[in-house]
């Protein structure tokens, strides 16, 4: 039982790392109905710049995490005016392959730059770990933990209570119609981009610490892309619940299956989990249900 | 206070719509737009609110001006704040969100939080209904509670000129009269001017000052409500009667019909 526990606990840290990636996915087709490819690549810069300028330049935590943020704000800023606001008003299949064409993009940039090396993040969180009732958790891991719940309270918060919030949400049911209200429907749309690259930073931090960045980091982002779909593509809550449950799932069924098959059940995972919940819920677990008058 | 001069517009680029069409009209005017379906007064409403533009739609000729400057090449948003709201027809919400939402959405171009909420109370004293429901999602609403919804969105905007499209789509004759006496409300205590199209011609041309008549993309009759009243045309194909105000018979109908013209 404890060890059930254990791997338990263990999946929830990794699982919250999912839930952020997907967060992100999910901000960006709640308002633009645009499922973006992209977005592992961001949280792969996220963690690239923050890593620039704390174990790059040196400086010290908080020093380093601000001017991360920005530029990887300004980085979705910049995917969503360069290569998705000229095709707005086009086929939303015209994006999605444009955030596929941007998945290379980045991807190659990304490998350029490391050129096959490793990078490692000093220590920026307490280590150690904490035990409680024969359970053992890191700390650091813990911290991630936390700030991913609290980054999905304050973006359900943003959402609900503010007028920012308010325009995302009415973009996200009908562009024309947001538009005849007075809304500018591109303003949003970068809004949300700035928002995605932001908690794309936060995601590629907290990976970072618990993993190093090497070539196969942005590949975190179809982890996220299928919690995303799972959890209902529009839905926090569905991200958030999926993304701890496939982290959960994984790291069980990998200490008790693993032995059995010969390892590897962490990759297969989620894709076995994406598989189910598309057979029995098509519209993912949390998805919006279209309210149609008949 | 708006006119359009002779605008011709397409859809795109081959489909003529709007084929010359011209009106104008006065501060705190209503105004009625009747024609029959396809006859491009909906285009016209989307031509003055810039909702066209999002449709592949384009004014290729002509000019909109709104209190003398012209706003047919800018956007719909705007085209809001500048004080024109088109409340489109069907009622489009945003139904995923509570009514009061949807009002408060109406208020977005807007940025006086005091001057937000005292309207919203006057949009509650226009639609008591609404009041009631301000927590209920909207996408549950009937037919009759919507429009009141999308009048009270269009109403947080403090727009100067109102477009109507159809606002009576559907509803009970009953509740279709309400709904018309709060848009002669709305004239008068707001000074706001309104332009309606509409399909029930009798109740349209009770409350407007002025009312133009479209055909195939452009005006074939225009003059004040009273007198296209009583304009035998009108009276033939709008009103269904027949000769002096009496209500038409069945065995009247000839098996040919009279040669529809426009003399005004």
């Amino acid at each position: 039982m404890i060890e059930f526990l254990q791997h338990s606990i263990t999946g929830l840290m990794t699982g919250s790392l999912y839930a952020l990636v997907a967060a992100g996915i999910v901000l960006v087709y709640k308002s633009t109905h645009v499922v973006s490819l992209a977005h592992g690549q961001l949280v792969a810069f996220g963690a690239l710049f923050f890593w620039f300028f704390l174990g790059g330049l040196g400086l010290p935590f908080w020093a380093g995490l601000i001017p991360a943020f920005v530029l990887t704000a300004l980085l979705g800023l910049a995917i969503e005016r360069v290569a998705l606001r000229p095709l707005i008003g086009q086929p939303l299949l015209a994006a999605f392959l444009m955030t596929f064409a941007l998945f290379i993009a980045l991807e190659g940039v990304f490998v350029l730059y490391l050129k096959g090396e490793t990078r490692t993040l000093p220590h920026f969180l307490p280590q150690g770990n904490l035990h409680v009732a024969g359970i053992s958790v890191p700390i650091n891991q813990l911290i991630g933990f936390c700030v991913a719940l609290l980054l999905f309270g304050l973006l359900s918060l943003i959402f609900k209570h503010t007028k920012l919030g308010l325009g995302m949400r009415a973009t996200a049911e009908d562009h024309r119609l947001a538009q005849s209200t007075g809304i500018v429907v591109k303003t949003i749309f970068s809004y949300i981009w700035i928002l995605s690259g932001i908690v794309a930073a936060v995601a590629g931090i907290a990976t970072a610490n618990v993993m190093d960045i090497y070539y196969m980091l942005p590949y975190i982002g179809i982890n996220g892309l299928i919690v995303a779909i799972c959890g209902g593509l529009d839905s926090l809550a569905g991200a958030l619940i999926v993304g701890l449950l496939l982290g959960v799932v994984e790291n069980v069924g990998a200490a008790y299956l693993d032995p059995l098959v010969g390892g590897g059940i962490k990759d297969v995972a989620g894709y076995a989990v994406l598989l189910l919940v598309l057979l029995i819920r098509p519209y993912g677990l949390f998805g919006l249900v279209k309210i149609e008058r008949i | 206070m708006l006119s359009i001069n002779n605008i011709e517009v397409i859809y795109s680029n081959v489909i003529l719509v709007l084929k010359g069409v011209s009106l104008t009209m006065g501060q705190g005017d209503i105004v009625a737009l009747l024609g029959a379906n396809g006859a491009g007064k909906t285009t016209a409403l989307k031509a003055m609110s810039g909702l066209l533009r999002t449709e592949l739609g384009e004014v290729t000729d002509g000019s909109i001006e709104f209190e003398g400057t012209r706003i047919d090449h800018r956007d719909p948003e705007e085209i809001v704040r500048m004080g024109v709201v088109q409340v489109m027809e069907g009622r489009p919400m945003f139904e995923q969100l509570t009514v009061e939402e949807n009002i408060r959405v109406g208020a977005y171009s807007r940025n006086d939080t005091a001057g937000i909420r005292a309207d919203m109370e006057e949009v509650y004293g226009y639609f008591p209904t609404l009041a009631r429901m301000k927590d209920r999602v909207s996408g549950y609403l009937s037919g009759g509670e919507r429009q009141m919804l999308v009048m009270g969105r269009g109403l947080m905007a403090r727009p100067k000129l109102m477009l109507l499209d159809e606002p009576s789509l559907g509803l009970s004759p009953a509740l279709v009269k309400e709904i018309f006496k709060i848009i002669q409300r709305i004239n008068r205590e707001q000074d706001t001017s309104i332009l309606v199209v509409e399909q029930n011609a009798v109740i349209a041309l009770s409350i407007s000052d002025h009312a133009y008549v479209m055909e195939n993309g452009r005006i074939v009759l225009d003059g004040p409500s009273a007198k296209l009243k009583e304009n035998e045309d009108i009276k033939e194909f709008y009103l269904g009667l027949s000769q002096v105000g009496k209500r038409k018979s069945y065995k009247d109908v000839k098996h040919y019909r009279r040669r529809k013209r426009w003399l005004s």
